[in-house]
């Protein structure tokens, strides 16, 4: 499920800075939490918190800097170009170093619609 | 008016990773596994139901749901609901026996909010798991996490529910138990029952057709359902809200989501319907109160937060 084989697990936690791409907002994140439950611990409420599973599509962000390992996600919200561009749901990345993300929330009714559906 | 649709038999499932799926349903839920197939989809049930399974979960890479399909009296009604289908102008595709293990040949088709249904009216019957037909023991004592007794409804989020809640009722037969209504007389939610459950199926209006919001299992009691809510904190599930009351049916409800986002609750008690009773009306100016008894206010992630 690793799709950033760059950024291989760490043996033990590291702790890691994400920091919001206008510079006035930033929250710690240990390597083994995924970046939206990380936020959540650390109190704040900077992306919209939706399932915590890769599937709603609420946490969406863009990584602007930085190395994540991120999990299968729901191709409802991330298509395999916009992943590969750094959007991805924030319940699904584990951080590998500091990073800088944005959020990008989608509108409701905007999903792509058209991923693994029908039987 | 009756027309031979007994209950949810099954509801199939999209998840990312199926091992994390099964891990959720067996080990917290409790469900049973039953099968697999060639296909890679698991066969699962609570440990109440009869039927072989009832909750089918299928790989992919989009979560969500694939279908509900609804059990009926016997083979001749399936003949007659396709006839009934047709005839109000909605397509049918019949699926054939054996597609869906130990499954009869099953009658498919897209009602108004974008959801697949089916009709279906053979299944294997293995019967309750872990009890016996004949002198039965109160419950079977090797039950997993939650111990969820059966899948009991789904809420599905899509558009008009209004022409959704009149194909159930005038074609299939179906009761609508309880509604919400805006101040126009515009239908926002529909409640609606093949049985005495308050719901065996419902939906809310929604822009985007097709979206699945939660499947239901059934608890006994409320005490099951705070149970329900310290093993979600105990395996760091992730929790929606509750345990809290619905207004709508009155249930005891706690809601959490599955590890690839699916929405779950599990609850306890509510209301019943029969087939005489008026509708239930809640107001959309109440709808707070409808849907979390007890908070009384609008939960954002409750209305769009879908699969």
């Amino acid at each position: 499920m690793n799709n950033n084989y760059n950024a291989s697990t760490p043996e033990t936690p590291q702790r890691h800075r994400i920091e919001l791409a206008d510079e006035q907002t930033c929250f710690n994140a240990s390597s083994e939490l995924s970046l939206l439950v990380a936020m959540e611990r650390a109190g704040q409420a900077l992306i919209p918190v939706g399932c915590r599973g890769g599937g709603c599509g609420k946490c969406r962000i863009r990584i602007l800097k930085g190395e994540y390992f991120s999990k299968r996600m729901s191709r409802a919200w991330v298509s395999p170009e916009q992943e590969a561009e750094g959007t991805v749901l924030a319940c699904r990345v584990y951080a590998r170093s500091d990073l800088t993300i944005e959020p990008d929330p989608p509108e409701i009714a905007t999903s792509c619609g058209t991923a693994d559906r029908a039987s | 008016m009756k027309k031979g649709v007994m209950r949810p038999g099954h509801i199939q499932l999209r998840v990312l990773d199926m091992d994390e799926a099964l891990n959720h349903y067996v080990n917290l839920l409790g469900m049973i596994e039953m099968d697999r197939d060639a296909q890679g989809r698991v066969y699962l049930k609570g440990w109440t139901e009869v039927d072989k399974y009832s909750l089918v979960l299928r790989q992919a890479d989009q979560p969500g749901m694939d279908f509900v399909g609804f059990k009926c009296l016997d083979e001749a009604t399936i003949d007659r609901l396709s006839a009934d289908l047709q005839a109000a102008g909605v397509a049918t595709e019949e699926i054939a026996a054996g597609d869906l293990k130990d499954c009869g040949r099953r009658i498919a088709f897209t009602v108004p909010t974008g959801h697949r249904f089916e009709l279906f009216a053979t299944k294997e019957q293995t019967g309750k798991w872990g009890v016996g037909n004949r002198n039965p023991e109160a419950w079977p004592r090797d039950l997993k996490g939650m111990k969820a007794t059966r899948f009991d409804h789904c809420l599905l989020y899509g558009t008009d529910v209004a022409a959704t809640a009149k194909l159930l009722t005038d074609v299939l037969g179906m009761d609508l138990a309880e509604q919400v209504v805006d101040p126009e007389g515009k239908q926002l939610a529909a409640f609606m029952t093949a049985s005495m459950k308050a719901h065996d199926v419902a939906f809310i209006e929604h822009p985007e057709p097709g979206k699945f919001h939660h499947a239901s299992f059934f608890l006994e009691t409320w005490n099951d359902v705070l149970k329900a809510a310290d093993l979600i904190s105990m395996t760091d599930t992730s929790i929606d809200i509750g345990p809290t009351r619905h207004g709508l049916t009155h249930g005891q409800t706690i809601y959490f989501f599955d590890p690839s986002g699916n929405r779950n609750e599990v609850f306890a008690g509510g209301d019943y319907h029969y087939p005489d009773h008026e509708p239930v009306t809640w107001d959309a100016e109440q709808l707070g109160k409808a849907i979390f008894y007890h908070d009384r206010q609008l939960n954002e992630r409750f209305l769009t937060v879908l699969t």
